[in-house]
């Protein structure tokens, strides 16, 4: 099922919305994978799908840390292309499994065009800082570093939806392996992900156990 | 001694959305610094005066912050700047406090709030919740605390001035980091039963999630890397095969 070319332009101008809240403006974390998959998705007429490959996305992106001049991955432009790839796809293991692959390279190339983008920042700003600084330079040169953000986020999503909808058609009918392979990998990834995070925010082993038990007694309660 | 008045403190609370704005490798969120402590220079100086180009100058050098606490430096400065400090007074309490606002940023929100709004969103979405519902949760919770740091760091900054380090070690972050370290341990654990619960039935899939949990633990913050590079190669194989089965 193809996208049409209105959603196609939303899709690209929300990739811009999310590259900026990644670090240029705002950052109230629209640009994270399970929240902007899932707006991807919403905005193809799937945004269960989107939620889940955004699940999935963001099991990935929860150890990433934004410290200082780190180099990270990017993941909300990738993910708005991820969830509304998805979204259109047929909906099969290795169909989510590839989308989701190609999501991770995109984060990396997403990551990379940060990188770039500020040392572009560097020539943009230098004649406009120290000494030479005037408010009126400073303030159009900073609010084009923006625009330019904007504009790198909405090429992301453009290009990565090219990307994965390729993927997608071409390369997920020579899956080989049959599909419980790619649904064994993806159930087993998450969890292994999420126990990941624990040494991040704080290795707390007897909170994480009580977790599991409220997890257990929920379905127990619910059924 | 100037006030700054409310109109001022809003614009620049409004402009500090942005201060990573121009990030770059030389000046760090120097010049975002600048744009957002702006309407106070304009406010305090005039704009044809030849101390308000000096202070632009100033303070478009080199800075650095936890971007949601960039507002504590940003109404401090501007506090110093309307009692008319000198500029190298000004200049070191900029350095001595952008180390401590970035890990205390760092810690607060990236380690640890982060991850926990995120991880109830996901247990909300993975206990069957609307997919809306989990993510106006985790936007909601997660910007409460964004909103309060930005609007209360400003104003911390603005009436604190020099004793703003003070303040900052009077408030109540550490507890805060340490409630959210505890849910979101607590959440990790909700979060991967309720994933696994449709694989209960299957030993397959139990087994080979209890292997990736203890890898999980085990490898810590590698786990992301290692799984990527294991998962494309299964991946290239399972391509490569299905090519050749075709082409046979």
């Amino acid at each position: 099922m193809p996208i049409d070319p209105l959603t196609v332009l939303f899709l690209t101008l929300l990739g811009g919305a999310v590259a900026v809240d990644g670090t240029s403006f705002g950052q109230f974390m629209i640009s994270r994978p399970f929240v902007a998959a899932t707006i991807g998705g919403f905005m193809v007429g799937a945004p269960f799908h989107g939620a889940t490959i955004g699940l999935i996305l963001e099991a990935f992106h929860l150890t990433v840390l934004p410290v200082g001049a780190a180099r990270y991955p990017e993941g909300g432009p990738a993910a708005v292309a991820g969830g509304a790839v998805y979204g259109i796809s047929d909906v099969t293991p290795s169909a989510l499994l590839l989308t989701v692959l190609g999501a991770l390279l995109l984060e990396w190339v997403g990551g990379e065009t940060v990188r770039m983008m500020r040392h572009g920042n560097v020539k943009l700003i230098s004649d406009d800082h120290g000494p030479r600084a005037t408010a009126r330079g400073l303030e159009r040169r900073h609010l084009a570093a923006v625009g330019v953000d904007f504009l790198r986020g909405m090429f992301l999503v453009a290009a990565g939806m090219l990307l994965l909808r390729g993927v997608d058609l071409f390369m997920t009918p020579l899956w080989g392996f049959g599909e419980e392979l790619p649904r064994l990998m993806i159930v087993a990834a998450v969890p292994a992900l999420l126990a990941s995070t624990l040494r991040m925010v704080g290795w707390r082993m007897w909170f994480a156990a009580a977790g599991a038990i409220t997890g257990v007694s929920l379905l127990l309660l619910v059924g | 001694m100037k006030e700054i008045p409310w109109g001022v403190r809003m614009r620049m609370l409004l402009r500090s959305f942005s201060v990573q704005g121009s990030w770059n490798y030389e000046t760090l969120v120097g010049a975002g610094f600048a744009f957002t402590i702006l309407p106070a220079l304009r406010y305090l100086y005039g704009t044809g005066d030849e101390r308000f180009e000096s202070a632009v100058a100033r303070h478009s050098e080199l800075f650095n912050s936890h971007p949601y606490f960039a507002t504590v430096a940003v109404g401090a400065v501007s506090r110093l700047e309307a009692d008319a400090a000198e500029p190298i007074v000004i200049q070191r309490f900029k350095t001595a406090l952008r180390g401590s606002l970035g890990s205390m940023g760092d810690r607060l929100f990236w380690s640890t709030w982060r991850p926990m709004s995120m991880l109830l969103a996901l247990a909300l979405f993975l206990a069957g919740a609307a997919w809306w519902i989990a993510v106006v949760t985790f936007l909601l919770v997660y910007n409460t605390l964004h909103l309060l740091v930005r609007v209360r760091g400003l104003r911390m900054g603005t009436e604190s001035g020099l004793q703003v380090g003070r303040m900052l070690r009077e408030a109540p972050l550490q507890t805060v980091i340490d409630q959210a370290s505890r849910a979101a341990c607590l959440l990790v654990g909700i979060a991967i039963v309720l994933w696994g619960a449709p694989y209960f039935s299957d030993p397959v899939a139990g087994l080979l999630m209890g292997a990736a949990i203890l890898f999980g633990f085990s490898v810590g913050l590698r786990t992301r890397r290692l799984l990527i590079t294991i998962m494309a190669g299964i991946t290239a194989l399972a391509l490569a095969y299905g090519i050749i089965a075709n082409g046979a």
